[in-house]
């Protein structure tokens, strides 16, 4: 990290290598997958521009996906509806779909609720993934499609793992039920785990 | 924080040990495909931040490098120069705070006027930003974020650290866009007090000091005197003198929730006036109105809790370590499980956060 901060690109080029897929992860979960790649750039520019201002090394990792966020925030806020619907038509023609939850529409709903096997591809998991409460969808990206593991998820994000845990369960169940092969089991009114667990 | 004991999957969801899952590993394989997959591209080159600390200005490294040794005296020379020339004159300083750009007409950074060609400035802390009528504002700091402010405004910046960053809205409106770590952004109004969790938001301040908060992504909190209310995107949340955050309700509730609500939350009227008025919110609510009944558990008296939690449960199921009980005597980790139960985002995210600035939720009054 000092060195990154002192100018060294190959530094912050280990710094992108280590945390790259967090970021990709978290911007998968709120944007189209067509603009990610380049959101992903975009955010390590910020970083790296900003990095001066970071003072505690320590919370890079949180930093970094707080200005994922906020970049996915930010492309919502300036990709004018008709550009949103492009990239959603031409995400869903090469296979991702765009569900977020303030959007998610009764057609993806149920397109999702259907199950992959209807459906046959990753398109519509990807959809039901991101029809998710945030806090699920973000940690289910990063496990399933991102492949990191819970500790390293806690590690990258700035997350107590206590935080991560209870996400990937619960989300994970909330998945099960969306691609459940029966829709009539997922139960009516907000969704919620299938059956409480344990308490650490 | 509440742990979770694996369901299906055991401990392969969490670390990948133990006996696969089948059904996650075939998620992992059809979502595989998005996965990132980009090498580490061109960087552009940027300055050293930080000085290098393992130089020093050592006689003997001196001696081994005498063109270092050269500039060094080139730089002693000129910085002495500078000192007897301009010693007595005050050095300038970066001060902390946020640059301030003029949108529209005069806005004032305490009593200078920010217009002309140059239109910006910088607000330090201490330091007014007003508006009139006419005039518009923008202010922007690379770690913290961008604050659009409306004519009318009066605001002050009384805090601006490593940690934590504080405005105070006397009066007037602001759409604030913050990129700073979740918690460490907060604004006190005469009323309550808002703290930033990753968001968008507009804040607005009356002159009698009442507020209110809209948020637009994210969600974002406000306290005041222990009364909490958590606002999340497409919700808003009113506040006022001596009384502090109303509860949240989502804009699209219908105008006969929200005005039951409002009268609920600050009127003076007669306990069959409540009453009536809690009836119509729990009429009304839909399943997304648990947030407002979430926060009516806390605002209603005992013998309607009762009648709150009937409904809140019928959109949204305790889990099993949640008990009526607990939930009528207001345990807190049990209203935290609950709210979990929502769908909104993990509470523990504010919990976190809370104890940073929670200590300080008075509203400081306008000067």
């Amino acid at each position: 990290m000092s060195d990154a901060r002192n100018g060294d690109r190959e530094a912050f080029g280990r710094l992108y290598d280590r945390y790259a897929r967090m970021v990709h992860g978290v911007l998968l979960a709120k944007v189209p997958a067509g603009a990610v790649d380049d959101l992903v750039q975009d955010v390590f520019l910020l970083a790296l521009r900003r990095l001066s201002t970071l003072r505690e090394a320590g919370s890079f990792g949180a930093w970094l996906a707080a200005i994922a966020r906020n970049q996915a925030n930010d492309y919502h806020r300036h990709s004018a509806p008709e550009d949103q619907l492009a990239n959603d038509r031409s995400e869903n023609e090469i296979g991702c779909g765009h569900a977020s939850q303030d959007r998610q529409g009764p057609a993806n709903q149920g397109r999702a609720n259907q199950g992959p096997d209807q459906h046959g591809s990753a398109v519509a998991i990807l959809d039901a993934v991101r029809s998710l409460p945030d806090a699920y969808r973000e940690t289910l990206i990063l496990r399933l499609v991102e492949g990191m593991t819970g500790p390293e998820i806690a590690a990258r994000t700035g997350l107590t793992q206590g935080s991560v845990r209870v996400n990937l369960h619960r989300g994970m169940q909330q998945l099960r039920a969306k691609l459940g092969p029966h829709p009539s089991q997922e139960r009516p009114g907000i969704d919620r785990p299938e059956q409480e667990t344990s308490q650490s | 924080m509440e742990d979770e004991t694996p369901a299906r999957g055991g401990d392969y969801l969490w670390d990948g040990s133990g006996e696969p899952d089948p059904e996650i590993q075939r998620l992992e394989s059809l979502l595989g495909k998005f996965r990132h997959d980009r090498p580490v591209p061109p960087f552009p080159a940027v300055p050293a931040m930080v000085p290098d600390r393992r130089w020093t200005f050592l006689p003997r490294r001196i001696r081994l490098f005498p063109t270092l040794a050269t500039a060094a005296a080139a730089l002693v020379a000129i910085v002495v120069a500078t000192f007897l020339v301009y010693g007595r004159k005050p050095a300038p300083t970066i001060v902390a705070g946020w640059n301030v750009s003029r949108v529209a007409g005069t806005p004032r950074v305490g009593p200078k006027t920010i217009g002309g060609k140059e239109g910006t400035s910088r607000l330090g802390v201490g330091q007014m930003l007003e508006t009139d009528s006419q005039s518009r504002a923008s202010l922007e700091a690379d770690d913290t974020g961008q604050i659009e402010v409306d004519p009318s405004t009066r605001l002050r910046l009384l805090k601006m650290g490593a940690g934590l960053k504080r405005i105070a809205l006397d009066r007037g409106t602001i759409h604030a866009f913050i990129w700073a770590p979740a918690g460490q952004f907060v604004v006190d109004t005469p009323s309550a007090v808002t703290v930033d969790l990753g968001c968008a938001y507009t804040l607005q301040v009356d002159d009698s000091g009442a507020g209110l908060v809209r948020t637009s992504l994210g969600w974002v909190g406000f306290k005041l005197n222990g009364r909490e209310a958590f606002i999340p995107a497409g919700a808003a949340c009113a506040t006022r003198p001596k009384v502090g955050p109303g509860t949240p309700y989502f804009e699209d509730a219908s105008s006969e929730f929200r005005a039951a609500l409002a009268r609920f939350d600050f009127e003076d009227s007669t306990l069959q006036q409540r009453a009536d008025d809690l009836a119509i919110v729990l009429g009304d609510s839909r399943k997304r109105d648990a947030l407002t009944l979430w926060h009516l558990l806390a605002r209603v008296d005992e013998g309607q809790r009762i009648l709150v939690y009937d409904r809140l449960r019928e959109f949204a199921p305790p889990p099993a370590s949640v008990t009526e009980e607990g939930i009528l005597r207001l345990d807190q980790p049990m209203l935290d499980r609950l709210w979990n139960e929502l769908g909104f985002d993990d509470i523990s995210v504010w919990r976190h956060w809370e104890r940073s600035w929670s200590g300080t939720a008075t509203p400081v009054r306008e000067k």
